[in-house]
Protein backbone atom coordinates (compact mmCIF):
# COMPACT_ATOMS: atom_id res chain seq x y z
CA UNK A 1 0.00 0.00 0.00
CA UNK A 2 1.14 2.92 -0.83
CA UNK A 3 1.67 6.07 1.55
CA UNK A 4 0.46 9.65 0.04
CA UNK A 5 2.45 12.17 2.31
CA UNK A 6 1.82 16.05 1.48
CA UNK A 7 4.82 18.08 2.43
CA UNK A 8 4.49 21.68 1.69
CA UNK A 9 6.65 23.02 -0.46
CA UNK A 10 8.33 26.27 0.10
CA UNK A 11 9.84 29.30 -1.72
CA UNK A 12 12.76 29.21 0.45
CA UNK A 13 13.45 29.40 4.41
CA UNK A 14 11.96 32.76 4.80
CA UNK A 15 9.04 31.75 3.08
CA UNK A 16 9.10 28.63 5.41
CA UNK A 17 9.74 30.14 8.57
CA UNK A 18 6.73 32.58 8.10
CA UNK A 19 4.88 29.50 7.16
CA UNK A 20 5.35 28.52 10.39
CA UNK A 21 4.78 31.76 12.24
CA UNK A 22 1.64 32.22 10.86
CA UNK A 23 0.70 28.56 11.87
CA UNK A 24 1.20 29.54 15.75
CA UNK A 25 -0.56 33.08 15.10
CA UNK A 26 1.88 35.07 16.49
CA UNK A 27 3.27 38.54 15.05
CA UNK A 28 6.32 38.74 13.32
CA UNK A 29 7.54 41.41 15.86
CA UNK A 30 6.65 38.29 18.52
CA UNK A 31 8.46 35.39 17.49
CA UNK A 32 10.47 33.89 19.81
CA UNK A 33 12.98 32.32 17.57
CA UNK A 34 14.03 29.49 20.03
CA UNK A 35 10.60 27.87 19.56
CA UNK A 36 10.75 28.16 15.77
CA UNK A 37 13.85 26.82 15.14
CA UNK A 38 12.08 23.55 17.20
CA UNK A 39 9.71 23.76 14.12
CA UNK A 40 11.90 24.47 11.51
CA UNK A 41 14.36 21.83 12.35
CA UNK A 42 11.41 19.04 12.38
CA UNK A 43 10.98 20.31 9.22
CA UNK A 44 13.96 19.90 7.21
CA UNK A 45 13.38 16.49 9.19
CA UNK A 46 10.79 15.51 7.23
CA UNK A 47 12.32 16.84 3.73
CA UNK A 48 15.36 14.94 4.73
CA UNK A 49 13.40 11.25 5.49
CA UNK A 50 10.73 12.18 1.97
CA UNK A 51 14.28 12.49 0.20
CA UNK A 52 13.54 16.20 -0.72
CA UNK A 53 16.84 17.68 -1.58
CA UNK A 54 17.56 20.64 0.68
CA UNK A 55 18.78 23.51 -0.52
CA UNK A 56 21.93 25.21 0.85
CA UNK A 57 19.97 28.21 1.42
CA UNK A 58 17.59 25.93 4.45
CA UNK A 59 20.92 24.92 5.74
CA UNK A 60 22.42 28.45 6.48
CA UNK A 61 19.24 29.67 7.83
CA UNK A 62 19.00 26.53 10.04
CA UNK A 63 22.90 27.67 11.18
CA UNK A 64 21.41 31.30 11.93
CA UNK A 65 18.66 29.98 13.73
CA UNK A 66 21.11 28.22 15.87
CA UNK A 67 23.16 30.52 16.41
CA UNK A 68 20.94 33.38 17.27
CA UNK A 69 18.97 30.20 20.04
CA UNK A 70 22.79 29.85 21.47
CA UNK A 71 23.35 33.19 22.04
CA UNK A 72 20.09 33.87 24.02
CA UNK A 73 21.19 30.69 25.95
CA UNK A 74 24.94 31.99 26.73
CA UNK A 75 25.07 35.38 29.53
CA UNK A 76 25.22 38.60 28.07
CA UNK A 77 28.18 40.69 28.69
CA UNK A 78 27.85 43.35 30.92
CA UNK A 79 29.44 46.05 28.34
CA UNK A 80 26.41 46.30 25.71
CA UNK A 81 27.91 47.83 22.96
CA UNK A 82 25.33 50.09 21.18
CA UNK A 83 25.77 49.20 17.27
CA UNK A 84 26.00 45.36 18.06
CA UNK A 85 24.50 43.23 14.76
CA UNK A 86 21.95 41.34 16.69
CA UNK A 87 20.95 38.92 14.31
CA UNK A 88 17.73 38.15 15.76
CA UNK A 89 16.15 41.34 14.95
CA UNK A 90 18.03 41.47 11.74
CA UNK A 91 16.45 38.28 10.62
CA UNK A 92 12.72 39.68 12.24
CA UNK A 93 13.58 42.70 9.85
CA UNK A 94 13.83 40.20 6.74
CA UNK A 95 10.95 38.73 7.80
CA UNK A 96 8.86 41.75 7.47
CA UNK A 97 10.57 42.82 4.51
CA UNK A 98 9.56 39.47 2.57
CA UNK A 99 6.26 39.28 4.06
CA UNK A 100 5.44 42.51 2.51
CA UNK A 101 6.47 41.50 -0.98
CA UNK A 102 4.82 37.54 -0.59
CA UNK A 103 1.27 39.41 -0.13
CA UNK A 104 1.75 41.97 -2.88
CA UNK A 105 2.71 39.26 -5.50
CA UNK A 106 -0.68 37.63 -4.21
CA UNK A 107 -2.31 41.14 -4.89
CA UNK A 108 -0.38 40.95 -8.48
CA UNK A 109 -1.52 37.47 -9.01
CA UNK A 110 -5.17 38.11 -8.76
CA UNK A 111 -4.74 41.31 -11.48
CA UNK A 112 -2.59 38.85 -14.05
CA UNK A 113 -5.68 36.39 -12.86
CA UNK A 114 -8.30 39.27 -14.25
CA UNK A 115 -6.62 40.61 -17.31
CA UNK A 116 -4.66 37.06 -18.76
CA UNK A 117 -7.99 36.45 -20.92
CA UNK A 118 -8.94 39.77 -21.71
CA UNK A 119 -7.71 42.25 -23.99
CA UNK A 120 -8.01 46.26 -24.04
CA UNK A 121 -6.61 48.41 -26.42
CA UNK A 122 -3.88 51.01 -26.37
CA UNK A 123 -4.53 54.56 -25.36
CA UNK A 124 -5.79 56.89 -28.39
CA UNK A 125 -2.33 58.90 -29.59
CA UNK A 126 -3.61 62.51 -28.92
CA UNK A 127 -1.63 65.23 -29.19
CA UNK A 128 -1.74 66.97 -25.79
CA UNK A 129 -1.62 71.05 -25.35
CA UNK A 130 1.34 71.83 -24.64
CA UNK A 131 2.44 73.71 -21.63
CA UNK A 132 4.35 76.14 -22.72
CA UNK A 133 5.99 76.87 -19.29
CA UNK A 134 7.65 72.99 -19.87
CA UNK A 135 8.66 72.50 -22.53
CA UNK A 136 8.17 68.24 -23.37
CA UNK A 137 11.94 67.69 -24.22
CA UNK A 138 12.48 64.37 -23.57
CA UNK A 139 16.44 62.93 -22.66
CA UNK A 140 17.05 59.96 -24.99
CA UNK A 141 19.16 57.67 -24.46
CA UNK A 142 20.94 55.11 -26.80
CA UNK A 143 17.83 53.30 -27.70
CA UNK A 144 16.38 56.75 -28.96
CA UNK A 145 19.16 56.77 -31.56
CA UNK A 146 18.98 53.41 -32.24
CA UNK A 147 15.23 54.05 -33.72
CA UNK A 148 15.86 57.42 -34.82
CA UNK A 149 18.89 55.39 -37.24
CA UNK A 150 16.34 52.96 -38.41
CA UNK A 151 13.93 55.46 -39.49
CA UNK A 152 16.89 57.22 -41.22
CA UNK A 153 18.19 54.04 -43.33
CA UNK A 154 14.35 53.65 -44.54
CA UNK A 155 14.91 56.85 -46.38
CA UNK A 156 14.47 55.93 -50.33
CA UNK A 157 17.97 57.90 -50.40
CA UNK A 158 19.30 55.24 -48.69
CA UNK A 159 18.15 52.41 -50.83
CA UNK A 160 20.10 50.62 -52.79
CA UNK A 161 20.69 51.31 -56.40
CA UNK A 162 19.42 49.53 -58.82
CA UNK A 163 23.16 49.27 -60.36
CA UNK A 164 24.44 46.32 -59.32
CA UNK A 165 28.16 47.52 -60.24
CA UNK A 166 28.86 50.43 -58.91
CA UNK A 167 32.69 52.60 -58.49
CA UNK A 168 33.63 51.58 -54.85
CA UNK A 169 35.44 54.70 -53.34
CA UNK A 170 38.00 54.79 -50.46
CA UNK A 171 35.75 56.69 -48.39
CA UNK A 172 38.98 57.75 -45.56
CA UNK A 173 36.70 59.88 -43.42
CA UNK A 174 37.47 57.60 -39.77
CA UNK A 175 34.85 57.74 -36.32
CA UNK A 176 37.86 59.79 -34.81
CA UNK A 177 37.71 62.36 -37.78
CA UNK A 178 33.91 62.21 -37.90
CA UNK A 179 34.31 62.80 -33.92
CA UNK A 180 35.77 66.14 -34.53
CA UNK A 181 33.67 67.39 -37.23
CA UNK A 182 30.57 67.14 -35.47
CA UNK A 183 32.44 68.67 -32.10
CA UNK A 184 33.58 71.39 -34.67
CA UNK A 185 29.44 71.99 -35.49
CA UNK A 186 28.66 72.07 -31.74
CA UNK A 187 31.22 74.64 -31.29
CA UNK A 188 29.93 76.69 -34.26
CA UNK A 189 26.19 76.19 -33.40
CA UNK A 190 24.79 75.65 -29.60
CA UNK A 191 22.56 71.97 -31.26
CA UNK A 192 22.27 70.43 -34.72
CA UNK A 193 19.79 67.96 -35.59
CA UNK A 194 20.30 64.13 -35.90
CA UNK A 195 19.11 63.98 -39.27
CA UNK A 196 20.74 67.54 -40.81
CA UNK A 197 23.87 65.23 -40.06
CA UNK A 198 23.30 62.71 -42.05
CA UNK A 199 22.16 65.11 -45.04
CA UNK A 200 25.42 65.27 -47.45
CA UNK A 201 26.16 61.68 -46.68
CA UNK A 202 24.83 59.59 -49.42
CA UNK A 203 27.38 56.23 -48.59
CA UNK A 204 26.25 53.86 -46.27
CA UNK A 205 29.83 53.79 -45.33
CA UNK A 206 29.22 57.23 -44.16
CA UNK A 207 26.20 56.71 -42.43
CA UNK A 208 27.66 54.38 -40.16
CA UNK A 209 30.48 56.46 -39.46
CA UNK A 210 28.40 59.25 -38.44
CA UNK A 211 26.00 56.90 -36.61
CA UNK A 212 29.03 55.20 -34.61
CA UNK A 213 30.83 58.65 -33.67
CA UNK A 214 27.21 59.99 -32.25
CA UNK A 215 27.44 56.69 -30.20
CA UNK A 216 30.81 57.07 -29.09
CA UNK A 217 30.55 60.58 -28.09
CA UNK A 218 27.36 59.97 -25.93
CA UNK A 219 28.97 56.94 -24.05
CA UNK A 220 31.77 59.10 -23.30
CA UNK A 221 29.21 61.84 -22.68
CA UNK A 222 30.64 64.56 -24.67
CA UNK A 223 26.74 64.80 -26.08
CA UNK A 224 23.52 64.88 -24.54
CA UNK A 225 20.19 64.24 -27.07
CA UNK A 226 16.83 65.49 -26.86
CA UNK A 227 13.44 64.62 -28.77
CA UNK A 228 10.68 67.18 -28.57
CA UNK A 229 8.16 63.66 -28.46
CA UNK A 230 7.79 60.33 -29.82
CA UNK A 231 9.19 60.28 -34.11
CA UNK A 232 10.31 63.60 -33.95
CA UNK A 233 14.06 64.43 -34.63
CA UNK A 234 16.44 64.36 -32.65
CA UNK A 235 18.15 67.13 -31.40
CA UNK A 236 21.83 67.02 -30.55
CA UNK A 237 23.56 68.98 -27.95
CA UNK A 238 27.23 69.74 -26.08
CA UNK A 239 27.41 68.26 -22.59
CA UNK A 240 28.19 71.00 -20.29
CA UNK B 1 -22.25 69.07 -19.33
CA UNK B 2 -24.66 70.64 -17.19
CA UNK B 3 -27.82 69.80 -19.00
CA UNK B 4 -26.80 66.07 -19.73
CA UNK B 5 -28.87 63.34 -18.55
CA UNK B 6 -27.49 59.98 -16.52
CA UNK B 7 -27.64 58.35 -20.16
CA UNK B 8 -25.58 60.33 -21.69
CA UNK B 9 -23.20 60.82 -18.85
CA UNK B 10 -22.78 56.88 -19.32
CA UNK B 11 -22.15 57.73 -22.75
CA UNK B 12 -19.73 59.85 -22.06
CA UNK B 13 -17.75 57.96 -19.60
CA UNK B 14 -17.90 55.17 -22.09
CA UNK B 15 -16.10 57.03 -24.62
CA UNK B 16 -13.51 58.30 -22.12
CA UNK B 17 -12.91 54.66 -21.58
CA UNK B 18 -12.31 53.68 -25.36
CA UNK B 19 -10.38 56.66 -25.76
CA UNK B 20 -8.40 56.09 -22.66
CA UNK B 21 -7.50 52.20 -23.60
CA UNK B 22 -5.94 52.09 -20.07
CA UNK B 23 -8.28 52.40 -16.76
CA UNK B 24 -9.26 55.45 -15.23
CA UNK B 25 -9.73 55.90 -11.71
CA UNK B 26 -13.39 57.16 -10.19
CA UNK B 27 -11.67 60.61 -8.47
CA UNK B 28 -11.14 61.74 -12.60
CA UNK B 29 -13.53 61.00 -14.17
CA UNK B 30 -15.85 62.40 -10.60
CA UNK B 31 -13.46 65.72 -11.17
CA UNK B 32 -13.93 66.08 -14.64
CA UNK B 33 -17.93 65.48 -14.34
CA UNK B 34 -17.66 68.22 -11.27
CA UNK B 35 -19.85 64.92 -9.91
CA UNK B 36 -19.85 63.55 -6.43
CA UNK B 37 -17.30 60.54 -6.63
CA UNK B 38 -19.55 57.97 -5.22
CA UNK B 39 -21.76 59.47 -7.80
CA UNK B 40 -20.00 58.55 -10.27
CA UNK B 41 -19.54 54.76 -9.10
CA UNK B 42 -23.32 54.45 -9.04
CA UNK B 43 -23.17 55.37 -12.38
CA UNK B 44 -20.55 53.10 -13.40
CA UNK B 45 -22.50 50.05 -11.80
CA UNK B 46 -25.15 51.09 -14.03
CA UNK B 47 -23.08 51.07 -16.87
CA UNK B 48 -21.03 47.44 -16.20
CA UNK B 49 -25.06 46.37 -15.61
CA UNK B 50 -25.65 47.48 -19.21
CA UNK B 51 -22.83 45.93 -21.08
CA UNK B 52 -23.44 42.42 -18.86
CA UNK B 53 -27.24 42.66 -19.37
CA UNK B 54 -26.69 42.97 -23.28
CA UNK B 55 -24.15 40.63 -23.41
CA UNK B 56 -22.05 42.61 -25.29
CA UNK B 57 -18.03 41.25 -26.15
CA UNK B 58 -16.82 44.39 -24.43
CA UNK B 59 -17.59 44.80 -20.90
CA UNK B 60 -16.44 47.66 -18.47
CA UNK B 61 -14.58 46.15 -15.32
CA UNK B 62 -13.07 47.78 -12.43
CA UNK B 63 -10.06 47.70 -10.62
CA UNK B 64 -8.97 49.04 -7.85
CA UNK B 65 -11.37 52.19 -8.02
CA UNK B 66 -10.87 52.13 -11.66
CA UNK B 67 -12.75 51.58 -14.68
CA UNK B 68 -11.60 50.19 -17.93
CA UNK B 69 -13.23 48.92 -21.58
CA UNK B 70 -11.72 45.51 -21.97
CA UNK B 71 -13.03 42.03 -24.29
CA UNK B 72 -15.15 39.65 -22.30
CA UNK B 73 -13.27 36.78 -20.45
CA UNK B 74 -15.13 33.89 -22.51
CA UNK B 75 -14.21 35.22 -26.05
CA UNK B 76 -10.50 35.74 -25.03
CA UNK B 77 -9.57 32.11 -26.24
CA UNK B 78 -11.44 32.61 -29.62
CA UNK B 79 -9.66 36.06 -30.00
CA UNK B 80 -6.42 34.22 -29.19
CA UNK B 81 -7.42 31.94 -31.91
CA UNK B 82 -8.50 34.31 -34.24
CA UNK B 83 -5.25 36.05 -34.04
CA UNK B 84 -2.81 33.39 -33.66
CA UNK B 85 -1.74 35.12 -30.40
CA UNK B 86 0.21 32.47 -28.01
CA UNK B 87 -1.62 31.51 -24.95
CA UNK B 88 -1.12 33.57 -21.68
CA UNK B 89 1.47 32.07 -19.40
CA UNK B 90 0.79 31.72 -16.02
CA UNK B 91 4.25 32.52 -13.64
CA UNK B 92 4.85 30.12 -10.38
CA UNK B 93 5.02 31.81 -7.27
CA UNK B 94 8.96 31.88 -7.06
CA UNK B 95 8.58 34.04 -10.75
CA UNK B 96 5.66 36.12 -9.14
CA UNK B 97 7.65 37.31 -6.02
CA UNK B 98 10.40 37.81 -7.80
CA UNK B 99 8.73 40.07 -10.45
CA UNK B 100 7.05 41.95 -7.19
CA UNK B 101 9.94 42.60 -5.65
CA UNK B 102 11.71 44.09 -9.15
CA UNK B 103 8.48 45.78 -9.77
CA UNK B 104 8.23 47.93 -6.51
CA UNK B 105 12.30 48.33 -6.00
CA UNK B 106 13.62 49.37 -9.63
CA UNK B 107 16.00 49.34 -10.56
CA UNK B 108 17.60 46.65 -8.46
CA UNK B 109 20.54 44.12 -9.00
CA UNK B 110 19.85 40.37 -8.50
CA UNK B 111 21.82 40.26 -5.57
CA UNK B 112 19.45 42.65 -3.73
CA UNK B 113 16.50 40.81 -4.52
CA UNK B 114 18.32 37.28 -3.62
CA UNK B 115 18.72 39.56 -0.03
CA UNK B 116 15.17 40.02 0.04
CA UNK B 117 13.85 36.60 -0.75
CA UNK B 118 16.52 34.36 0.74
CA UNK B 119 16.96 32.33 -2.13
CA UNK B 120 18.28 32.67 -5.45
CA UNK B 121 16.57 34.41 -7.97
CA UNK B 122 18.53 33.33 -11.39
CA UNK B 123 16.25 31.37 -12.86
CA UNK B 124 12.95 33.82 -12.07
CA UNK B 125 15.41 36.43 -13.64
CA UNK B 126 15.54 34.83 -16.65
CA UNK B 127 11.87 33.48 -17.16
CA UNK B 128 10.88 37.31 -16.32
CA UNK B 129 13.62 38.36 -18.94
CA UNK B 130 12.23 35.52 -21.36
CA UNK B 131 8.56 36.32 -21.19
CA UNK B 132 9.63 40.22 -21.44
CA UNK B 133 8.44 41.27 -17.90
CA UNK B 134 11.81 42.99 -16.84
CA UNK B 135 14.67 43.95 -18.55
CA UNK B 136 18.00 45.04 -18.06
CA UNK B 137 17.63 48.68 -17.00
CA UNK B 138 21.70 49.91 -16.80
CA UNK B 139 24.47 48.71 -14.07
CA UNK B 140 24.97 49.47 -10.99
CA UNK B 141 28.18 51.64 -10.35
CA UNK B 142 29.81 49.33 -7.97
CA UNK B 143 32.56 46.68 -8.19
CA UNK B 144 31.41 44.50 -10.77
CA UNK B 145 28.91 46.71 -12.01
CA UNK B 146 25.89 44.27 -11.74
CA UNK B 147 22.74 44.65 -13.52
CA UNK B 148 20.10 46.79 -12.84
CA UNK B 149 17.04 45.49 -13.75
CA UNK B 150 13.28 46.86 -14.63
CA UNK B 151 9.69 46.25 -15.27
CA UNK B 152 9.04 46.84 -19.14
CA UNK B 153 6.16 48.31 -20.45
CA UNK B 154 4.40 44.85 -21.13
CA UNK B 155 4.55 43.81 -17.69
CA UNK B 156 2.65 47.19 -16.82
CA UNK B 157 0.11 46.02 -19.94
CA UNK B 158 0.08 42.48 -18.43
CA UNK B 159 -0.98 43.05 -15.30
CA UNK B 160 -3.62 46.35 -16.67
CA UNK B 161 -1.91 49.05 -14.96
CA UNK B 162 -0.91 52.33 -16.68
CA UNK B 163 1.99 52.65 -14.75
CA UNK B 164 3.99 52.06 -12.10
CA UNK B 165 2.21 54.48 -9.84
CA UNK B 166 -0.88 52.12 -9.57
CA UNK B 167 0.83 49.24 -8.57
CA UNK B 168 -1.17 48.22 -5.27
CA UNK B 169 0.45 49.71 -1.70
CA UNK B 170 2.76 47.80 -0.08
CA UNK B 171 1.30 47.20 3.06
CA UNK B 172 3.94 48.21 5.88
Amino acid sequence: MDYHVKLDLFEGPLDLLLHLISKAKIKIEDVSITEITEQYLDYLDKMKKFDVEIASEFLVMAATLLYIKSRALLPKPQIQEDDEFDPEQDLIRRLAEYKKYKEVSEKLKERKKIYSNIYYKLPEELVYKKDESTTSIIEGDVNDLISAFVKLMAQKKFHRTERIFYPVHKRSITVSQRINQIKRILNKKVQCSFFQLFEEHYYRSDVVVTFLALLEMLKDNQIRIFQQGQFEDIIIRRAK
Amino acid sequence: MKDMDEREIMGLIESLLFVSGDAIPAKRIAEFLNMDVRKVRKLMERLIDVFNFERRGLQVIRVDDSYQLATRPEYGEYIDKFFGSDKKQTLSQAVLETLSIIAYRQPITRMDIELIRGVKCEYAINVLIDKGLIKEVGRLDAPGRPILYGTTNLFLRSFGLSSLEDLPPLQE
